[in-house]
């Protein structure tokens, strides 16, 4: 139940419970004391009364006194102690009535006394004018028939008694003034020593509730500033190892911004290039197109090469053909000559003139055929060469193909150089731009940059300040446990 | 009309010119003697025969074989109007038969042809220009003679001598026929 107590709440229990201690010991003791003030006034007041019936038997003495004097000598300085009796006498009297006020017994007493203080002083005034008028004797007889006297005495007699009861109440009084005495003695004896232990116990206990739980948080204290000191040092070496970092980082970004600055300009350079590389890639293309045009009119007249080569080759076949017609008829021819010539001879005399017209038919028929197989030499010849250059030729045709369908793919590949040109310039374009944003980025990271290494020197300053904080944390931890619980502290 | 190159020019106006002369000029008789000699290739070599021992040269005629017939008997064909046997010559001489004999030769002595496979011409050869084998040779009974022409030298079949192995080997064949 206590455990969970604040403090506060302790020292406000605490404190509630001795001020509560403290407070009953001070209305016990302002009553007692009240008490003993009442009683000490009582005393006071029965010491005024008692003083008032001494004041007023004495002026009456004081009176009496005058009154005998002036008897014995006549002279009027000797009345001066009656009249100032006469004087004060009804004052006293009133005083007594007043302080007597609350005592019937008394009032009645006083009474009696002011009714034989009355008589008397009638009878001292008789004695005086009887003295100044009819001279010592007659007053003398006067006095000498007690009445003066019996009233004095009755006067002395109520008043001791007066004062009697006042001595008596006196007693009691004081009586209960010294037991009020010893009673407020005693409560602020026995309160104090109760107010003492009071205090101690309860100091104690908050001194021991507060010793354990700010022992324990001075220790959870120190054992932090002890990890705060760590971290703190950490903190600062790890905020001069960024530091070092960051300018390290801020030298790399100002290589950064140089090279930013170069490849921007690179890049417009590209820029510039590859516009200028595109412009002669669409020439290029246009020349490459005019030269495909041109192998497609040089394949068209190949083509017709071909062509032309091939009826050439026809016509040198149907040549052949007729040649073998005429090699044949020659053969023939050659034979029917030489039959001739058989017959010829089997005619005998008269066949020798046929023989001669049969060796020429046969001459002329070698001849042709001679001259037919250099005919067929030649026309195979200009097969051959017909036939190679049709080859040749097809060769041609296949290698203008395969030059078209090269030129066709040069083209197309113009085509896309100069489309990958474009798209290379509207890259390096894009770089340049790029690279410029990137630049004034940059720039603005060196300039954040420099703002975080000036914060990261402020911030090792204030690890160092953080660290010394911690130093002295610590210390002071050590301290105060060394305060609260000496034993561990060590 | 195209021109020829010279050299064909040359040998055209050669040829028209011998040709013209052949008419033009007069006939002179033929006053050496000479053989008359038909050049053909035999097994692959250079031979001929004499023009005297023949009666006609033909080409590419038909040939129909006969069943059952002689060696080198190639069959019978029609040489105007007569049906006569046709030998392969190659075979009868010794020489392995040829393969497509389309030359004809139509024996004067008796009516028999014998086929070759190749002519090569007709030769007028002075008659001291053939010359007969030495006896090593003499075994060679178709072959006595040969001629020394154009840088080789060409053998001379002597047809009769076939003729005469033809005529044996025909009697060999059929000698009930011969009684």
């Amino acid at each position: 139940m206590f455990k969970n107590w604040t403090f506060g709440r302790r020292l406000a229990v605490g404190f509630s419970l001795v001020g509560a201690v403290l407070l009953v010991i001070a209305a016990v003791s302002y009553r007692n004391t009240s008490t003993l003030l009442e009683n000490a006034g009582w005393v006071a007041h029965t010491l005024e009364v008692r003083t008032g019936l001494t004041d007023l038997r004495s002026e009456l003495k004081d009176a009496e006194t005058g009154q005998r004097g002036y008897l014995i000598t006549g002279v009027d300085d000797y009345l001066e102690p009656y009249q100032g009796a006469l004087k004060v006498i009804a004052g006293t009297m009133n005083n007594l009535r007043k302080l007597t006020a609350d005592n019937p017994h008394q009032q009645h007493r006083l009474d009696i006394v002011s009714s034989l203080i009355d008589s008397k002083l009638a009878e001292l005034k008789q004695t005086i004018d009887l003295r100044r008028t009819q001279g010592l004797d007659a007053a003398t007889k006067i006095i000498l028939n007690n009445t003066g006297k019996a009233f004095m005495d009755q006067i002395r007699d109520v008043i001791s008694e007066a004062d009697q009861e006042e001595a008596d109440l006196l007693a009691v009084r004081t009586k209960e003034a010294q037991d009020s005495a010893q009673l407020t003695t005693a409560i602020i004896l026995w309160g104090g020593l109760l107010g003492t232990l009071s205090v101690a116990a309860i100091g104690w206990f908050i001194t021991n509730a507060l010793s354990q739980r700010i022992g324990s948080a001075v220790g959870h204290v120190q054992s932090s500033s002890a990890e705060l000191q760590a971290a703190a040092n950490q903190q600062a070496s790890g905020t001069k190892e960024q530091a070092t970092a960051l300018n390290e980082i801020s030298t790399t970004i100002s290589e950064l911004l140089a090279t930013s600055r170069q490849i921007a300009e690179s890049a417009q350079l590209v820029s510039q290039t590859a516009e200028q590389t595109a412009s002669a890639a669409r020439v290029g293309r246009d020349t490459v197109d005019a030269t495909h045009e041109s192998i497609s009119g040089i394949r068209r007249q190949v083509d017709q090469i071909v062509a032309h080569m091939l009826e050439l080759g026809k016509k040198s076949q149907e040549i052949g053909t007729v040649l073998d017609i005429v090699s044949e008829l020659a053969e023939q021819t050659n034979i029917l000559a030489i039959n001739a010539t058989i017959e010829a001879a089997g005619a005998g005399e008269s066949g020798k003139r046929f023989t001669v017209v049969a060796d020429e038919i046969r001459k002329l028929a070698d001849r042709v055929g001679g001259s037919t197989k250099e005919i067929r030499a030649l026309i195979d010849d200009v097969r051959s060469a017909v036939n190679t250059t049709v080859m040749a030729t097809e060769t041609g045709s296949k290698t203008v193909d395969a030059g078209s369908r090269q030129f066709g793919e040069v083209a197309t590949t113009f085509q896309q150089i100069a489309g990958l040109v474009t798209t290379a310039a509207e890259a390096a374009r894009e770089i340049k731009l790029s690279t410029k944003q990137q630049t004034t980025a940059v720039e603005q990271v060196k300039v954040a940059i420099s703002n975080v290494a000036q914060a990261s020197k402020e911030t090792e300053a204030s690890s160092g300040q953080t660290l010394q904080t911690a130093s002295q944390l610590a210390s002071l931890s050590k301290d105060l446990l060394r305060l609260i619980r000496p034993q561990v502290a060590g | 009309m195209t021109e020829l190159p010279s050299g064909l020019s040359a040998r055209v106006a050669e040829l028209r010119l011998a040709f013209d002369r052949s008419f033009a000029e007069r006939p002179t008789p033929d006053t050496t003697v000479s053989e008359d000699l038909l050049a053909i290739r035999l097994g692959g070599e250079p031979s001929a025969f004499r023009l005297a021992e023949t009666t006609g040269l033909f080409v590419d005629k038909k040939i129909t074989p006969m069943p059952g017939g002689s060696h080198g008997l190639l069959g019978i064909a029609g040489f105007r109007g007569v049906i006569v046997p046709v030998y392969d010559l190659q075979a009868i001489i010794g020489y392995p038969a040829a393969r497509t004999p389309r030359w004809l030769v139509m024996m004067a002595a008796a009516p028999v042809a014998l086929a070759f496979e190749a002519f090569e011409g007709h030769l007028r050869l002075l008659r001291d220009a053939i010359l007969p084998r030495d006896a090593s040779e003499q075994a060679r009974k178709y072959l006595h003679e040969f001629a020394q022409t154009g840088g080789f030298v060409r053998s001379i079949v002597h047809l009769t001598a076939v003729l005469d192995a033809i005529r044996a080997q025909a009697r060999v064949a059929s000698p009930k026929e011969e009684r």
